[in-house]
């Protein structure tokens, strides 16, 4: 769910550069931060990065790769969460041109803070329990989807009305999330096993 | 934590199969699926320094192999180094 370059209007990436950085920053000031998170943000963030990569292919020639928006919310909260996916998102766009320059806002507000933020709040609200999980990766992903519709939406270089994005994406990460949930509820199966 | 090391080494080393598997179903993500339905075109202004996780006159599939292993220790220093910084600035 990457914007490349040229989906959205000057103002409304400028406005969602705004918007991110303001959440980032608030992140970095809420979040608590002892010694062992140096390297365990370090380790969700090249794990996130390095799942991204693995696009899993889907008949009917589409194909799906981890988010882990809500990966990291359950395994860092929410606040040290954000921090790890915009790092994600950051190298992403500088390094191998993965999501556009001037959408780098837009992508960072859309899968490091409401991604991010959603998929806590719902693992939160299902008592931190493996259905919670599976709901943090499904919906938090859906939920980043409709925001990337509403902003191509109303990006009038679209050229398409949100009537017409805001649906499309978020019906199509709706299904996908459901793969998302799945391996989200699994992993964190497995952590909190070990932990 | 060494768990978390090992599961990111077998990604990046998994990385060139999915890149192989991905083309024979033909890759597309959602929302480039969803430009072409809509008949909108994106417009590059920056490529990266490893465009589309390839390395220029590498095999494709060794560059996806490069590209994944410099993207994950770059996105490990980057994130790590902030919260180091964080941290240090509390103090």
């Amino acid at each position: 769910m990457h914007i490349p370059d040229g989906y959205l209007d000057l103002h409304i990436a400028v406005l969602l550069y705004i918007a991110a950085f303001l959440a980032l920053a608030y992140s970095l000031r809420k979040a608590v931060i002892d010694e062992s998170m140096v390297p365990k943000v370090g380790i969700v963030a090249a794990g996130i990065f390095a799942a991204q990569m693995l696009n899993w292919p889907i008949p009917f020639g589409t194909s799906a790769h981890f988010v882990g928006g809500a990966l990291s919310a359950i395994v860092l909260k929410p606040y040290l969460g954000s921090i790890a996916m915009a790092s994600v998102l950051l190298i992403q766009a500088l390094i191998f041109g993965d999501g556009g320059i001037t959408t780098l806002g837009a992508n960072i507000w859309n899968m490091a803070i409401v991604n991010v933020f959603v998929a806590y709040a719902l693992f939160k609200i299902f008592k931190k329990s493996i259905i919670g999980a599976f709901l943090a990766g499904w919906l938090g992903i859906t939920a980043a989807a409709v925001f990337a519709g509403i902003e191509i939406g109303l990006s009038s270089s679209f050229g398409y009305s949100i009537n017409v994005t805001v649906p499309v994406m978020g019906i199509w990460h709706a299904v996908l999330g459901i793969i998302e949930g799945i391996i989200t509820a699994l992993a964190y199966a497995y952590i909190r096993r070990g932990a | 934590m060494k768990a978390g090391y090992i599961a990111i080494i077998i990604m990046i080393l998994l990385a060139p199969v999915f890149a192989y598997l991905a083309e024979l179903v033909g890759y597309a993500e959602p929302l480039e699926n969803v430009a072409e339905m809509l008949n909108v075109e994106e417009k590059p202004i920056y490529s990266g320094i490893l465009p589309d996780y390839t390395v220029e006159g590498v095999n494709p599939y060794i560059g996806t192999l490069i590209s994944g292993a410099v993207g994950a220790l770059l996105t490990f220093l980057l994130a790590g180094g902030v919260i180091k910084l964080a941290r240090k600035s509390r103090k």
